[in-house]
């Protein structure tokens, strides 16, 4: 099973570099930076950051609803190789799985400093409020990283070094350990099926939730939208599958040339494109009804009002809607386009699609709400500046995502020992 | 202007439509995670339980002459900082231009999205209507904020120490500082309607046993009671007033604060 792992390298002149050494170190820096922040706001609480009452949830929900986005791969693959049976996508499934596990975790990091009582984040498991979307949120999340979990062992209980390792046959202890872990590995994979339905379950409640957690708020112009939660999940599936197909590139392709065809590689790429097509169609669609159905006096008034202070509607009209288009064709005729560096590039632009389409969500009810009085009413601007401590967080967080993945991407095997029954 | 009551189609529409789009996440949730372990027994609804008393409050607009004594007697009785606010008063523009002053607290709304979203209970209802927190429960996820149409939970951004500028030298504080890290807000200062009661008062009426921004006003703008009793201070004012209003009525949140709109405006 071992394939030739090849590092990218970096060449100056005419001598070549292995950048991974420093690329760690730059990530583990990242790290060190993130701990600072983490450390100021556990120790002065929520203080030391920019939120306020009226913008209360800032970047730190972005990049937690923009992690639990980018992992939507993990389920769409799931359900393609356990349930489609589609097996030619099993290894690019395997590392759908590691970014789901990635972005569940990261998104499970971030928030406990978001808290504003960190200590007690195991409340909603326990004290149940059912009617609550936030609840359903948490128990998804909470079951779906179990999931990840239960998928990932498996893959990373098959490196040699758990098997094979002159160490175990030295001391049978160690030996037994790991006979019992290779048997629980077997046992887990051969759960596939049942994690991945319980992945797609888990993933739809919650992505679309994740929508409506916004959607339902009646007072606050803009994000009321019914169409919230398909947003959430569509961009999801395309995003995540996107920036699958990147890692894929680099995982397989560069890495571990011939592990994984070309043509399976463009079928994921023609997959997320055909996802950010129905992403946009619907998402022009929700455009043309929330502002020529419902409030329009309200929305347009909210509008205006962001543009003046950030460019809302161009965010919009690039950001999500130009974004998707070009993403969505390009990846669609993958095939055709053969240029893997422009194929590369069109995909890392559903991620900024990902991020753009949380932040409006986010901000705009938020930084422009509407005020309560019955006769002439108007809508508020606040604002909001994140510190260099929600910076150093977030830093921390993507670090510790960057740092995962390329140790998996360089050490992780991603190609299946264990048979199916 | 908006009558007494609203349709109840309307109400019902609102209402609906929110329940919908939680529909897909919550119900689903619970139907599959139901059998694991017990709901939380003070949850099963969001909407305000029928209780014996249901407490409200109305504001007369045209009484209002923006003192803010509401808002620093509130401050004063639940030590609150001077950037806490539960009580905001701003001042306001009718449609003919006249100004106003607009006094807003917590809305104990019947339909309260914040009890609808708290994920843990944290905020729930009493049976008496009045929406409150549990600050042992609260994890500080902020949706509640994001949540209130009313712009009424104050978050603890930090420790509180010492006690809120806002007591007189004679007096002292009601109620314990709330932790760094939960939510707060107006609770219709439910610590003295539950001793009044308890010593055979009435709220509302007994001014001990009555929220302390309606017994600071000095107008008399505001009025307590029980509206479930004909004869309550509240209910008897809201007889003399042919229109009275709520805020933000078209969202159905049901709010048991009302008000006397300007006489210009009404
Ligand atoms: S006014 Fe806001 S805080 Fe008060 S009950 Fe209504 S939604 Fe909750
Ligand atoms: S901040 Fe506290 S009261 Fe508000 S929704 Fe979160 S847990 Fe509930």
């Amino acid at each position: 099973m071992q394939n030739t792992i090849t590092i990218p390298k970096f060449r100056i002149g005419s001598r070549s570099y292995d950048p991974f050494p420093v690329w760690i170190a730059l990530l583990v820096s990242g790290l060190v930076f993130g701990a600072f922040g983490g450390y100021e706001v556990l120790r002065y609480g929520l203080q030391v950051t920019g939120l306020n009452n009226h913008v209360t949830w800032g970047l730190w929900i972005i990049v937690d609803l923009s992690s639990i986005a980018l992992g939507g791969s993990a389920f769409v693959f799931g359900a393609m190789v356990y349930l489609l049976q589609l097996k030619r996508f099993e290894k690019v499934g395997r590392l759908a799985v590691l970014l789901g596990f990635l972005g569940y975790s990261t998104a499970g990091l971030v928030l406990l400093f978001d808290l504003g009582q960190p200590l007690r984040f195991w409340h909603p498991v326990v004290f149940w409020q059912v009617h609550s979307l936030l609840w359903e949120i948490t128990m998804c999340v909470v079951l779906y990283l179990n999931v990840l979990i239960a998928e990932l062992i498996p893959i990373i209980l098959e490196h040699p070094v758990f098997s094979t390792h002159p160490i175990l046959d030295r001391v049978p202890l160690l030996r037994k350990v790991a006979n019992g872990a290779q048997a629980f590995a077997h046992f887990l994979h051969k759960l596939g099926p049942f994690w991945a339905i319980a992945g797609l379950t888990l993933s739809i409640l919650h992505q679309a939730s994740l929508g409506a957690t916004y959607g339902m708020l009646t007072g606050r112009g803009i994000p009321f939208d019914p169409t919230a939660p398909v947003l959430f999940i569509i961009s999801a599936m395309g995003g995540g599958t996107a920036l699958l197909f990147l890692l894929s590139m680099l995982v397989f392709r560069v890495m571990r040339p011939g592990l994984v065809d070309d043509k399976t590689l463009y079928d994921v790429a023609k997959l997320a494109g055909g996802i950010l097509l129905l992403w946009v169609y619907i998402r022009l669609w929700d455009w043309a009804v929330v502002n020529y159905y419902s409030v329009q006096y309200a929305v347009d008034t909210q509008t205006a009002l962001l543009d003046k202070v950030i460019p809302f509607s161009l965010s919009f009209w690039i950001g999500q809607i130009l974004l998707g288009v070009v993403a969505g064709f390009v990846l669609l005729y993958a095939e055709r386009v053969k240029n893997w560096k422009v194929l590369g590039f069109t995909a890392a632009l559903p991620v900024i699609l990902i991020v753009v389409l949380r932040w409006d969500y986010n901000f705009s009810g938020l930084v422009a709400s509407f005020s309560w009085d019955p006769f002439t009413p108007t809508i508020w601007l606040h604002s909001y500046t994140p510190t260099w401590q929600e910076w150093a967080v977030a830093t921390g967080v993507i670090s510790y995502w960057l740092l995962a993945f390329s140790l998996a991407a360089r050490y992780l095997p991603f190609q299946s020992t264990m048979h199916h029954e | 202007m908006i009558e007494k009551e609203l349709p109840q189609e309307e109400q019902q529409q609102d209402i609906s439509r929110r329940d919908f789009l939680g529909l897909a996440g919550a119900v689903a949730g619970a139907v599959t995670l139901a059998s694991v372990a017990g709901v939380h027994a003070s949850q099963a609804s969001t909407h305000a339980p029928e209780g014996e008393h249901r407490w409200g409050m109305l504001i007369d607009i045209n009484l209002c002459i923006g003192c803010k004594y509401c808002t620093y007697a509130c401050q004063a009785v639940n030590n609150l900082d001077d950037d806490m606010i539960y009580n905001v008063v701003t001042l306001e523009t009718t449609s003919n231009g006249d100004t106003y002053y607009l006094s807003r607290n917590c809305m104990h709304c019947e339909d309260a999205p914040c009890v609808h979203v708290c994920p843990v209970g944290a905020t729930y209802h009493r049976p008496d209507g009045i929406v409150t927190m549990d600050y042992d429960l609260c994890i500080g996820c902020r949706y509640c904020q994001v949540a209130c149409p009313y712009d009424a939970r104050v978050f603890n951004w930090r420790e509180h120490t010492g006690v809120s500028c806002r007591v007189p030298a004679f007096g002292t504080p009601e109620v314990d500082p709330r932790p760094r890290g939960v939510m707060e807000k107006c609770t219709f200062c439910q610590h003295r309607i539950d001793a009044g009661l308890e010593r055979g008062l009435t709220p509302g009426v007994d001014l001990s046993a009555t929220p302390a921004c309606v017994v600071a006003c000095p107008t008399g703008a505001r009025v307590f009671g029980d509206l479930n009793d004909p004869e309550s201070p509240i209910s008897q004012r809201m007889e003399q007033h042919d229109v009275v209003i709520r805020l933000r009525e078209e969202l159905g949140t049901n709010p048991k604060v009302f008000y006397v709109p300007p006489q210009d405006a009404a």
